[in-house]
Protein backbone atom coordinates (compact mmCIF):
# COMPACT_ATOMS: atom_id res chain seq x y z
CA UNK A 1 0.00 0.00 0.00
CA UNK A 2 2.97 2.26 0.35
CA UNK A 3 4.06 1.80 -2.54
CA UNK A 4 0.92 3.42 -3.76
CA UNK A 5 0.92 5.98 -1.62
CA UNK A 6 3.65 7.57 -1.21
CA UNK A 7 4.60 8.42 -4.87
CA UNK A 8 1.33 10.72 -4.86
CA UNK A 9 2.18 13.00 -2.25
CA UNK A 10 4.46 15.37 -4.24
CA UNK A 11 1.41 14.70 -6.81
CA UNK A 12 -1.39 15.26 -4.46
CA UNK A 13 0.44 18.64 -2.76
CA UNK A 14 1.09 20.04 -5.87
CA UNK A 15 -2.51 19.29 -7.23
CA UNK A 16 -3.47 21.03 -4.11
CA UNK A 17 -1.58 23.93 -4.43
CA UNK A 18 -2.47 25.27 -7.57
CA UNK A 19 -6.13 24.14 -7.08
CA UNK A 20 -5.88 26.61 -4.13
CA UNK A 21 -4.20 29.59 -6.54
CA UNK A 22 -7.14 28.80 -8.85
CA UNK A 23 -9.24 29.80 -6.29
CA UNK A 24 -7.75 32.49 -4.62
CA UNK A 25 -8.95 34.99 -6.97
CA UNK A 26 -11.35 35.19 -9.89
CA UNK A 27 -8.48 36.14 -12.06
CA UNK A 28 -6.40 33.21 -11.65
CA UNK A 29 -8.65 30.87 -12.35
CA UNK A 30 -7.90 31.15 -16.04
CA UNK A 31 -3.90 30.71 -16.02
CA UNK A 32 -4.21 27.90 -13.70
CA UNK A 33 -7.39 26.03 -16.29
CA UNK A 34 -4.89 26.81 -18.57
CA UNK A 35 -1.36 25.05 -17.27
CA UNK A 36 -4.22 22.40 -15.91
CA UNK A 37 -4.58 21.04 -19.53
CA UNK A 38 -1.27 21.11 -20.28
CA UNK A 39 -0.49 18.77 -16.99
CA UNK A 40 -3.44 16.51 -17.58
CA UNK A 41 -2.24 15.90 -21.12
CA UNK A 42 1.26 15.59 -20.26
CA UNK A 43 0.24 12.71 -18.01
CA UNK A 44 -2.17 11.20 -20.36
CA UNK A 45 0.59 10.76 -23.49
CA UNK A 46 3.18 9.73 -20.55
CA UNK A 47 1.29 6.25 -20.19
CA UNK A 48 2.16 5.74 -23.75
CA UNK A 49 5.42 7.63 -24.68
CA UNK A 50 6.47 7.86 -21.21
CA UNK A 51 6.08 4.06 -20.57
CA UNK A 52 7.17 2.56 -23.88
CA UNK A 53 9.50 5.25 -25.09
CA UNK A 54 6.91 4.93 -28.64
CA UNK A 55 6.69 8.66 -29.73
CA UNK A 56 3.01 9.27 -31.97
CA UNK A 57 2.34 12.09 -33.95
CA UNK A 58 -1.16 11.43 -34.27
CA UNK A 59 -1.70 11.51 -30.86
CA UNK A 60 -4.27 14.79 -31.05
CA UNK A 61 -6.70 12.33 -32.79
CA UNK A 62 -7.73 11.08 -29.92
CA UNK A 63 -8.46 14.34 -28.16
CA UNK A 64 -10.69 14.79 -31.17
CA UNK A 65 -12.48 11.78 -31.17
CA UNK A 66 -13.17 12.60 -27.14
CA UNK A 67 -14.15 15.75 -28.08
CA UNK A 68 -16.83 14.76 -30.56
CA UNK A 69 -18.17 11.50 -28.59
CA UNK A 70 -19.08 14.71 -25.63
CA UNK A 71 -20.39 16.67 -28.66
CA UNK A 72 -22.68 13.86 -30.30
CA UNK A 73 -24.09 13.03 -27.03
CA UNK A 74 -25.34 16.69 -26.74
CA UNK A 75 -26.63 16.95 -30.26
CA UNK A 76 -28.28 13.46 -30.51
CA UNK A 77 -29.27 12.97 -27.13
CA UNK A 78 -30.28 16.06 -25.24
CA UNK A 79 -33.41 14.47 -24.04
CA UNK A 80 -30.84 12.87 -21.49
CA UNK A 81 -31.11 16.00 -19.20
CA UNK A 82 -27.69 16.05 -16.72
CA UNK A 83 -26.65 12.82 -17.75
CA UNK A 84 -26.13 13.50 -21.26
CA UNK A 85 -22.36 14.74 -19.49
CA UNK A 86 -21.94 11.74 -18.63
CA UNK A 87 -23.25 9.63 -21.93
CA UNK A 88 -20.25 12.56 -23.59
CA UNK A 89 -17.86 11.07 -21.67
CA UNK A 90 -18.34 7.45 -22.08
CA UNK A 91 -18.95 7.91 -25.71
CA UNK A 92 -15.39 9.63 -25.82
CA UNK A 93 -13.81 6.48 -24.37
CA UNK A 94 -15.29 4.17 -26.57
CA UNK A 95 -14.51 6.69 -30.06
CA UNK A 96 -10.42 6.96 -28.47
CA UNK A 97 -10.32 3.80 -27.30
CA UNK A 98 -11.67 2.40 -30.40
CA UNK A 99 -9.18 4.11 -32.71
CA UNK A 100 -6.21 3.77 -30.56
CA UNK A 101 -7.11 -0.19 -31.08
CA UNK A 102 -7.57 -0.21 -34.77
CA UNK A 103 -4.46 1.80 -35.17
CA UNK A 104 -2.64 -0.17 -32.68
CA UNK A 105 -2.92 -3.25 -34.00
CA UNK A 106 -2.04 -2.24 -37.45
CA UNK A 107 1.08 0.44 -36.50
CA UNK A 108 2.28 -1.05 -33.23
CA UNK A 109 3.73 -3.42 -35.34
CA UNK A 110 6.51 -0.82 -36.75
CA UNK A 111 9.42 0.33 -34.46
CA UNK A 112 10.66 3.62 -33.65
CA UNK A 113 10.68 5.97 -36.40
CA UNK A 114 8.25 4.08 -38.63
CA UNK A 115 5.78 4.03 -35.75
CA UNK A 116 5.94 7.80 -35.56
CA UNK A 117 5.57 8.59 -39.33
CA UNK A 118 2.80 5.83 -39.50
CA UNK A 119 0.94 7.93 -37.20
CA UNK A 120 0.92 10.94 -38.29
CA UNK A 121 -1.01 10.22 -41.10
CA UNK A 122 -3.84 8.40 -39.16
CA UNK A 123 -4.61 12.18 -37.72
CA UNK A 124 -3.92 14.03 -40.82
CA UNK A 125 -6.30 11.54 -42.41
CA UNK A 126 -9.21 11.25 -40.15
CA UNK A 127 -9.50 14.97 -40.37
CA UNK A 128 -9.96 14.78 -44.04
CA UNK A 129 -12.44 12.20 -43.71
CA UNK A 130 -14.48 14.03 -41.27
CA UNK A 131 -13.97 17.10 -43.47
CA UNK A 132 -14.49 15.51 -46.52
CA UNK A 133 -17.58 13.04 -46.38
CA UNK A 134 -19.00 15.83 -43.87
CA UNK A 135 -18.81 13.50 -40.97
CA UNK A 136 -20.38 15.00 -37.91
CA UNK A 137 -21.02 18.39 -39.42
CA UNK A 138 -17.96 18.14 -41.83
CA UNK A 139 -15.69 21.24 -41.51
CA UNK A 140 -18.37 23.05 -39.57
CA UNK A 141 -18.15 21.26 -36.99
CA UNK A 142 -20.63 20.52 -34.12
CA UNK A 143 -21.60 23.65 -31.90
CA UNK A 144 -23.39 22.42 -28.33
CA UNK A 145 -24.07 25.69 -27.04
CA UNK A 146 -27.89 26.31 -27.49
CA UNK A 147 -28.29 23.01 -26.23
CA UNK A 148 -26.61 23.24 -23.61
CA UNK A 149 -28.93 26.23 -22.52
CA UNK A 150 -31.83 24.32 -23.91
CA UNK A 151 -31.24 21.12 -21.15
CA UNK A 152 -29.59 23.30 -18.59
CA UNK A 153 -30.83 27.19 -18.81
CA UNK A 154 -28.29 29.35 -19.16
CA UNK A 155 -26.38 30.23 -15.35
CA UNK A 156 -25.98 26.26 -15.06
CA UNK A 157 -24.67 26.28 -18.75
CA UNK A 158 -22.13 28.87 -17.65
CA UNK A 159 -20.75 27.54 -14.96
CA UNK A 160 -20.59 24.27 -16.61
CA UNK A 161 -18.16 25.79 -19.01
CA UNK A 162 -16.53 28.31 -16.97
CA UNK A 163 -15.96 25.77 -13.85
CA UNK A 164 -17.15 22.13 -13.73
CA UNK A 165 -15.18 21.28 -17.18
CA UNK A 166 -12.04 22.87 -15.42
CA UNK A 167 -12.51 20.59 -12.44
CA UNK A 168 -13.22 17.51 -14.95
CA UNK A 169 -9.40 17.92 -16.02
CA UNK A 170 -8.04 18.30 -12.72
CA UNK A 171 -10.14 15.08 -11.90
CA UNK A 172 -9.60 13.36 -14.98
CA UNK A 173 -5.19 14.17 -14.55
CA UNK A 174 -5.63 13.35 -11.16
CA UNK A 175 -6.85 9.63 -12.34
CA UNK A 176 -4.43 9.55 -14.93
CA UNK A 177 -1.66 9.89 -12.33
CA UNK A 178 -3.14 7.64 -9.97
CA UNK A 179 -3.39 5.09 -12.45
CA UNK A 180 -0.07 6.10 -13.47
CA UNK A 181 1.56 4.81 -10.08
CA UNK A 182 -0.33 1.75 -10.12
CA UNK A 183 0.58 0.88 -13.41
CA UNK A 184 4.42 1.35 -12.41
CA UNK A 185 4.33 -0.90 -9.49
CA UNK A 186 2.11 -3.53 -11.32
CA UNK A 187 3.53 -6.66 -13.47
CA UNK A 188 2.59 -4.42 -16.51
CA UNK A 189 4.91 -1.71 -15.67
CA UNK A 190 7.73 -4.26 -15.27
CA UNK A 191 7.14 -5.43 -18.88
CA UNK A 192 6.66 -1.67 -20.19
CA UNK A 193 10.13 -1.12 -18.87
CA UNK A 194 11.61 -4.05 -20.67
CA UNK A 195 9.85 -3.39 -23.85
CA UNK A 196 11.11 0.50 -23.32
CA UNK A 197 14.24 -0.53 -22.66
CA UNK A 198 15.40 -3.05 -25.01
CA UNK A 199 12.33 -4.82 -26.63
CA UNK A 200 13.81 -8.20 -28.12
CA UNK A 201 15.31 -8.54 -24.87
CA UNK A 202 11.89 -8.10 -23.51
CA UNK A 203 10.62 -10.95 -25.51
CA UNK A 204 12.73 -13.39 -25.31
CA UNK A 205 12.21 -12.75 -21.11
CA UNK A 206 8.97 -14.12 -21.83
CA UNK A 207 6.91 -10.54 -22.02
CA UNK A 208 4.20 -10.57 -24.39
CA UNK A 209 5.20 -7.38 -26.05
CA UNK A 210 2.82 -6.42 -28.53
CA UNK A 211 -0.45 -6.86 -26.10
CA UNK A 212 1.36 -4.24 -23.27
CA UNK A 213 2.01 -1.62 -25.78
CA UNK A 214 -1.37 -1.65 -27.00
CA UNK A 215 -2.74 -1.67 -23.27
CA UNK A 216 -0.46 1.52 -22.61
CA UNK A 217 -1.71 2.76 -26.22
CA UNK A 218 -5.61 2.41 -25.29
CA UNK A 219 -5.30 3.40 -22.14
CA UNK A 220 -3.27 6.62 -22.99
CA UNK A 221 -6.05 7.22 -26.01
CA UNK A 222 -9.04 7.03 -23.05
CA UNK A 223 -7.49 10.01 -21.01
CA UNK A 224 -6.99 12.23 -24.27
CA UNK A 225 -10.57 11.57 -24.87
CA UNK A 226 -11.71 12.13 -21.72
CA UNK A 227 -9.55 15.57 -22.05
CA UNK A 228 -10.68 16.44 -25.30
CA UNK A 229 -14.44 16.43 -24.31
CA UNK A 230 -14.30 17.87 -21.39
CA UNK A 231 -10.98 20.17 -22.09
CA UNK A 232 -12.31 20.83 -25.58
CA UNK A 233 -15.92 20.40 -25.68
CA UNK A 234 -17.73 21.32 -22.18
CA UNK A 235 -15.07 24.17 -21.94
CA UNK A 236 -15.64 25.87 -25.26
CA UNK A 237 -18.94 24.65 -26.57
CA UNK A 238 -18.02 23.85 -29.76
CA UNK A 239 -15.87 21.30 -32.04
CA UNK A 240 -14.36 22.68 -34.64
CA UNK A 241 -12.19 20.08 -37.17
CA UNK A 242 -9.30 22.17 -37.46
CA UNK A 243 -9.22 23.16 -34.28
CA UNK A 244 -9.32 19.56 -32.66
CA UNK A 245 -7.05 17.60 -35.17
CA UNK A 246 -4.39 20.17 -34.98
CA UNK A 247 -1.07 18.89 -34.78
CA UNK A 248 0.27 21.38 -32.32
CA UNK A 249 -0.84 19.14 -29.54
CA UNK A 250 0.72 16.17 -30.49
CA UNK A 251 4.14 18.09 -30.41
CA UNK A 252 3.15 20.42 -26.90
CA UNK A 253 2.77 16.84 -25.22
CA UNK A 254 5.61 15.31 -26.44
CA UNK A 255 7.26 18.33 -25.51
CA UNK A 256 5.94 18.11 -22.14
CA UNK A 257 6.62 14.95 -21.36
CA UNK A 258 10.09 14.93 -22.55
CA UNK A 259 10.58 18.74 -20.70
CA UNK A 260 9.44 16.64 -17.41
CA UNK A 261 11.15 13.47 -17.69
CA UNK A 262 9.53 10.33 -19.71
CA UNK A 263 8.34 7.17 -17.94
CA UNK A 264 8.09 8.91 -14.56
CA UNK A 265 5.14 9.84 -12.96
CA UNK A 266 5.77 13.44 -11.39
CA UNK A 267 7.31 14.46 -14.80
CA UNK A 268 4.37 15.31 -16.99
CA UNK A 269 3.29 17.25 -14.05
CA UNK A 270 6.13 19.37 -13.76
CA UNK A 271 6.39 19.84 -17.32
CA UNK A 272 2.90 21.07 -18.39
CA UNK A 273 3.49 23.34 -15.06
CA UNK A 274 6.75 24.70 -17.04
CA UNK A 275 5.71 24.63 -20.17
CA UNK A 276 1.49 26.04 -19.62
CA UNK A 277 3.52 28.81 -17.58
CA UNK A 278 5.75 30.16 -19.64
CA UNK A 279 2.98 29.98 -22.62
CA UNK A 280 0.51 31.44 -20.29
CA UNK A 281 2.50 34.66 -19.16
CA UNK A 282 4.95 34.93 -22.17
CA UNK A 283 1.56 35.88 -24.18
CA UNK A 284 0.36 38.48 -21.57
CA UNK A 285 4.26 39.94 -21.78
CA UNK A 286 5.67 39.79 -24.93
CA UNK A 287 2.24 38.93 -27.19
CA UNK A 288 2.83 36.91 -30.55
CA UNK A 289 6.37 35.65 -29.87
CA UNK A 290 5.62 33.38 -26.48
CA UNK A 291 6.42 30.72 -29.36
CA UNK A 292 9.72 32.00 -30.06
CA UNK A 293 10.99 32.59 -26.56
CA UNK A 294 9.46 29.02 -25.52
CA UNK A 295 11.00 26.97 -28.00
CA UNK A 296 14.47 28.25 -27.28
CA UNK A 297 13.68 28.00 -23.28
CA UNK A 298 12.54 24.23 -23.62
CA UNK A 299 16.19 23.97 -26.01
CA UNK A 300 17.78 25.42 -23.03
CA UNK A 301 15.93 23.41 -20.41
CA UNK A 302 16.32 19.81 -22.33
CA UNK A 303 19.97 20.61 -22.91
CA UNK A 304 20.71 20.74 -19.16
CA UNK A 305 18.31 17.99 -18.11
CA UNK A 306 18.65 15.51 -20.72
CA UNK A 307 16.43 13.24 -19.03
CA UNK A 308 13.72 15.96 -17.96
CA UNK A 309 13.43 17.85 -15.11
CA UNK A 310 12.00 15.23 -12.57
CA UNK A 311 14.43 12.29 -14.38
CA UNK A 312 17.38 14.30 -12.92
CA UNK A 313 15.97 15.33 -9.36
CA UNK A 314 15.36 11.15 -9.28
CA UNK A 315 18.09 10.40 -10.22
CA UNK A 316 19.42 13.08 -7.52
CA UNK A 317 17.69 11.91 -4.91
CA UNK A 318 18.72 8.51 -5.42
CA UNK A 319 19.37 5.89 -2.33
CA UNK A 320 18.19 8.86 0.09
CA UNK A 321 15.14 8.81 1.70
CA UNK A 322 13.24 11.04 -0.86
CA UNK A 323 13.78 8.50 -2.82
CA UNK A 324 10.22 6.54 -2.48
CA UNK A 325 8.31 10.04 -2.97
CA UNK A 326 9.91 10.62 -6.10
CA UNK A 327 9.09 8.15 -9.55
CA UNK B 1 14.87 -32.11 -27.23
CA UNK B 2 14.02 -29.88 -30.67
CA UNK B 3 13.69 -30.84 -34.44
CA UNK B 4 13.56 -28.38 -36.88
CA UNK B 5 12.06 -29.40 -40.41
CA UNK B 6 12.83 -27.73 -43.58
CA UNK B 7 13.17 -24.60 -42.18
CA UNK B 8 12.52 -21.39 -44.68
CA UNK B 9 12.26 -17.75 -43.44
CA UNK B 10 13.52 -14.46 -44.32
CA UNK B 11 12.69 -10.28 -44.10
CA UNK B 12 10.24 -9.29 -46.37
CA UNK B 13 10.99 -10.17 -49.51
CA UNK B 14 14.29 -11.83 -49.02
CA UNK B 15 14.86 -15.59 -48.29
CA UNK B 16 17.73 -16.36 -46.18
CA UNK B 17 17.22 -19.61 -44.67
CA UNK B 18 16.18 -22.38 -47.56
CA UNK B 19 15.12 -25.69 -45.65
CA UNK B 20 17.04 -25.86 -42.21
CA UNK B 21 17.22 -29.13 -40.97
CA UNK B 22 18.17 -29.42 -37.14
CA UNK B 23 17.91 -31.94 -34.77
CA UNK B 24 19.09 -31.08 -30.95
CA UNK B 25 19.24 -34.03 -28.33
CA UNK B 26 18.17 -33.63 -25.12
CA UNK B 27 21.12 -32.69 -22.26
CA UNK B 28 23.76 -31.95 -25.12
CA UNK B 29 25.07 -28.54 -26.79
CA UNK B 30 24.65 -28.72 -30.08
CA UNK B 31 26.43 -25.90 -31.89
CA UNK B 32 25.55 -23.83 -35.63
CA UNK B 33 28.49 -22.91 -37.93
CA UNK B 34 29.16 -20.86 -40.83
CA UNK B 35 30.50 -17.42 -42.00
CA UNK B 36 28.98 -14.02 -41.96
CA UNK B 37 25.44 -14.03 -43.14
CA UNK B 38 24.64 -17.57 -43.78
CA UNK B 39 21.80 -17.34 -41.50
CA UNK B 40 22.73 -18.65 -38.06
CA UNK B 41 21.12 -16.01 -36.03
CA UNK B 42 18.37 -16.15 -38.91
CA UNK B 43 17.99 -19.67 -37.39
CA UNK B 44 17.92 -18.90 -33.82
CA UNK B 45 15.06 -16.04 -34.34
CA UNK B 46 12.97 -18.39 -36.64
CA UNK B 47 13.23 -21.28 -33.36
CA UNK B 48 12.70 -18.36 -30.61
CA UNK B 49 9.64 -17.23 -32.72
CA UNK B 50 11.20 -13.80 -32.94
CA UNK B 51 11.35 -14.29 -36.66
CA UNK B 52 8.04 -15.52 -38.12
CA UNK B 53 8.66 -19.07 -40.74
CA UNK B 54 7.66 -19.07 -44.07
CA UNK B 55 7.65 -22.59 -43.93
CA UNK B 56 8.56 -25.95 -42.42
CA UNK B 57 8.24 -27.52 -38.88
CA UNK B 58 10.25 -26.14 -35.48
CA UNK B 59 9.17 -29.47 -32.63
CA UNK B 60 9.93 -29.04 -28.98
CA UNK B 61 9.32 -31.55 -26.90
CA UNK B 62 7.28 -33.99 -29.22
CA UNK B 63 5.34 -30.32 -29.37
CA UNK B 64 4.23 -28.33 -32.48
CA UNK B 65 5.40 -24.42 -31.85
CA UNK B 66 6.27 -23.26 -35.38
CA UNK B 67 4.11 -20.16 -35.06
CA UNK B 68 3.79 -19.37 -31.36
CA UNK B 69 5.08 -16.34 -30.14
CA UNK B 70 8.04 -15.95 -28.26
CA UNK B 71 6.28 -15.58 -24.59
CA UNK B 72 4.59 -18.60 -25.31
CA UNK B 73 8.32 -20.60 -26.11
CA UNK B 74 9.31 -18.74 -22.56
CA UNK B 75 6.50 -20.63 -20.90
CA UNK B 76 7.77 -24.10 -21.83
CA UNK B 77 11.49 -23.55 -21.24
CA UNK B 78 12.55 -21.97 -23.95
CA UNK B 79 15.00 -19.21 -24.01
CA UNK B 80 17.57 -17.14 -25.74
CA UNK B 81 20.52 -15.08 -25.47
CA UNK B 82 20.42 -12.60 -27.64
CA UNK B 83 23.38 -11.52 -29.90
CA UNK B 84 25.08 -8.46 -28.16
CA UNK B 85 23.67 -9.10 -24.79
CA UNK B 86 20.91 -6.51 -24.69
CA UNK B 87 21.46 -6.18 -21.02
CA UNK B 88 19.49 -3.13 -19.47
CA UNK B 89 22.35 -0.94 -19.08
CA UNK B 90 20.75 1.42 -16.81
CA UNK B 91 19.76 -1.07 -14.22
CA UNK B 92 21.48 -2.95 -11.47
CA UNK B 93 22.59 -6.51 -11.90
CA UNK B 94 20.24 -7.50 -9.51
CA UNK B 95 17.56 -5.81 -11.32
CA UNK B 96 18.47 -7.25 -14.30
CA UNK B 97 17.72 -10.64 -13.15
CA UNK B 98 14.95 -10.22 -11.56
CA UNK B 99 13.56 -8.81 -15.07
CA UNK B 100 14.73 -12.10 -16.15
CA UNK B 101 11.88 -14.03 -14.15
CA UNK B 102 9.35 -12.07 -15.49
CA UNK B 103 7.02 -15.17 -16.53
CA UNK B 104 4.81 -16.40 -14.16
CA UNK B 105 6.61 -19.80 -13.22
CA UNK B 106 9.80 -18.33 -13.05
CA UNK B 107 8.55 -15.37 -10.43
CA UNK B 108 7.75 -18.02 -8.06
CA UNK B 109 11.06 -19.37 -8.18
CA UNK B 110 12.82 -16.07 -7.86
CA UNK B 111 15.02 -16.35 -4.75
CA UNK B 112 15.71 -20.15 -5.60
CA UNK B 113 17.29 -19.10 -8.74
CA UNK B 114 18.91 -15.97 -7.90
CA UNK B 115 20.60 -18.45 -5.71
CA UNK B 116 21.54 -20.98 -8.19
CA UNK B 117 22.71 -17.85 -10.43
CA UNK B 118 24.53 -16.28 -7.76
CA UNK B 119 26.69 -20.01 -7.01
CA UNK B 120 27.40 -20.20 -10.69
CA UNK B 121 28.26 -16.43 -11.49
CA UNK B 122 29.99 -15.25 -7.44
CA UNK B 123 30.96 -11.86 -9.27
CA UNK B 124 27.66 -11.20 -10.25
CA UNK B 125 26.74 -11.33 -6.54
CA UNK B 126 29.93 -8.58 -5.76
CA UNK B 127 28.34 -6.65 -8.06
CA UNK B 128 24.78 -6.91 -7.44
CA UNK B 129 24.34 -3.23 -7.01
CA UNK B 130 26.63 -2.38 -9.85
CA UNK B 131 24.68 -1.13 -13.65
CA UNK B 132 24.90 -3.51 -15.93
CA UNK B 133 26.54 -1.06 -18.47
CA UNK B 134 29.23 -0.91 -16.26
CA UNK B 135 30.46 -4.38 -16.29
CA UNK B 136 33.43 -5.91 -18.41
CA UNK B 137 32.61 -7.69 -21.77
CA UNK B 138 33.18 -10.87 -20.27
CA UNK B 139 30.94 -9.55 -16.67
CA UNK B 140 28.21 -8.59 -19.31
CA UNK B 141 28.22 -12.15 -20.72
CA UNK B 142 27.67 -13.73 -17.81
CA UNK B 143 24.90 -11.51 -16.63
CA UNK B 144 23.14 -12.23 -19.86
CA UNK B 145 23.48 -15.73 -19.56
CA UNK B 146 22.59 -15.43 -15.87
CA UNK B 147 19.09 -13.20 -16.47
CA UNK B 148 18.23 -15.92 -19.31
CA UNK B 149 18.68 -19.33 -16.42
CA UNK B 150 16.00 -17.09 -14.25
CA UNK B 151 13.15 -17.59 -16.63
CA UNK B 152 13.83 -21.40 -15.59
CA UNK B 153 14.39 -22.68 -19.09
CA UNK B 154 15.12 -26.10 -19.61
CA UNK B 155 16.65 -25.35 -23.34
CA UNK B 156 18.82 -22.27 -24.31
CA UNK B 157 19.83 -20.46 -27.54
CA UNK B 158 22.84 -18.58 -27.16
CA UNK B 159 24.06 -15.69 -30.29
CA UNK B 160 27.45 -15.48 -30.35
CA UNK B 161 28.35 -15.29 -26.74
CA UNK B 162 31.65 -15.17 -27.17
CA UNK B 163 31.68 -12.20 -29.45
CA UNK B 164 34.32 -9.33 -28.58
CA UNK B 165 35.84 -11.47 -25.85
CA UNK B 166 39.25 -11.85 -24.81
CA UNK B 167 40.03 -15.69 -25.66
CA UNK B 168 40.48 -16.45 -21.88
CA UNK B 169 37.29 -15.01 -21.25
CA UNK B 170 36.01 -16.91 -24.43
CA UNK B 171 37.06 -20.58 -22.34
CA UNK B 172 35.75 -19.53 -19.36
CA UNK B 173 32.06 -18.66 -21.16
CA UNK B 174 32.29 -22.11 -22.81
CA UNK B 175 32.74 -24.09 -19.33
CA UNK B 176 29.85 -22.34 -18.12
CA UNK B 177 28.14 -23.85 -20.56
CA UNK B 178 29.49 -27.32 -19.78
CA UNK B 179 28.39 -26.65 -16.21
CA UNK B 180 24.77 -25.48 -17.35
CA UNK B 181 24.24 -28.73 -18.87
CA UNK B 182 26.32 -31.05 -16.49
CA UNK B 183 24.27 -29.03 -13.13
CA UNK B 184 21.40 -28.03 -14.31
CA UNK B 185 20.44 -30.20 -17.24
CA UNK B 186 20.05 -27.95 -19.70
CA UNK B 187 19.62 -28.09 -23.45
CA UNK B 188 22.09 -25.48 -25.33
CA UNK B 189 22.30 -24.45 -28.88
CA UNK B 190 24.77 -22.29 -29.50
CA UNK B 191 25.64 -20.33 -32.42
CA UNK B 192 29.20 -19.43 -32.57
CA UNK B 193 31.94 -18.02 -34.89
CA UNK B 194 34.85 -18.91 -32.59
CA UNK B 195 35.64 -22.26 -34.58
CA UNK B 196 37.86 -23.67 -32.30
CA UNK B 197 35.93 -22.68 -28.96
CA UNK B 198 32.21 -24.22 -30.51
CA UNK B 199 33.97 -27.40 -31.56
CA UNK B 200 35.62 -27.77 -28.61
CA UNK B 201 32.61 -27.39 -26.22
CA UNK B 202 30.02 -28.84 -28.56
CA UNK B 203 28.56 -32.32 -28.81
CA UNK B 204 27.61 -32.21 -32.30
CA UNK B 205 27.64 -29.74 -34.89
CA UNK B 206 26.02 -27.97 -37.92
CA UNK B 207 27.45 -25.99 -40.42
CA UNK B 208 25.23 -23.84 -42.94
CA UNK B 209 26.33 -21.97 -45.73
CA UNK B 210 23.89 -19.62 -47.63
CA UNK B 211 20.67 -20.85 -45.82
CA UNK B 212 21.39 -24.13 -46.09
CA UNK B 213 23.35 -27.02 -44.16
CA UNK B 214 26.22 -27.73 -45.87
CA UNK B 215 27.55 -30.49 -43.23
CA UNK B 216 26.74 -32.19 -39.57
CA UNK B 217 28.15 -34.39 -37.41
CA UNK B 218 30.69 -34.74 -34.37
CA UNK B 219 32.99 -32.33 -33.66
CA UNK B 220 35.70 -34.51 -34.04
CA UNK B 221 34.22 -35.84 -36.65
CA UNK B 222 34.32 -32.80 -38.81
CA UNK B 223 37.67 -31.27 -37.55
CA UNK B 224 39.46 -33.78 -39.84
CA UNK B 225 37.22 -32.89 -42.58
CA UNK B 226 39.20 -31.06 -45.41
CA UNK B 227 36.82 -28.84 -46.05
CA UNK B 228 36.01 -27.49 -42.70
CA UNK B 229 40.07 -27.41 -42.13
CA UNK B 230 40.46 -25.61 -45.18
CA UNK B 231 37.47 -22.92 -44.48
CA UNK B 232 37.24 -22.31 -41.07
CA UNK B 233 40.59 -23.16 -39.25
CA UNK B 234 43.32 -21.94 -42.36
CA UNK B 235 45.45 -25.40 -42.01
Amino acid sequence: MRRYVRPMIPVIILYLTLLLVGLSSESRWQPVAFIMFYIALGQALNMFLGMTGYVDFGYVAFLALGSYGMALAFSSFSSLGLWVILLGFVLAIIMSSLLSLAVGAIALRLRGAYFAIATIGVNEGFRYLVEGVRLWGGSEGIIISSTMKDIFGSDLSNYISTFVADIMVFVIGFIAAFLTVYIINSRIGYALMAVREDEDAARVMGVFATKYKIMAFAMSAIFAGLIGASAWTLKLTYVFPEDVFNITYTVEAIAIVMLGGAGTLTGPIMGGLIYGFLRYYLSTVLPGFQLLVVAPLLVLIVTIFPEGVMGYVKRKVRNTRFEKYII
Amino acid sequence: MLKVEKLETGYSSMQVLWGIDIQVEKKSITTIMGPNGAGKTTTLRAIMGMLKPWSGKIMYDGKDVTDLPPHSKVDMGMTMVLEGRHLFGNMSVRENLMMGAYSEKAKEKMEDSLEIVYSLFPILKEREEQKAGTLSGGQQQMLAIARALMARPEFIMLDEPSQGLAPIVVDQVMDTLKKLREELGITILLVEQNVMASLKAGDYTYIIENGRVVSHGEPSRLIDLKEVRKAYLGI
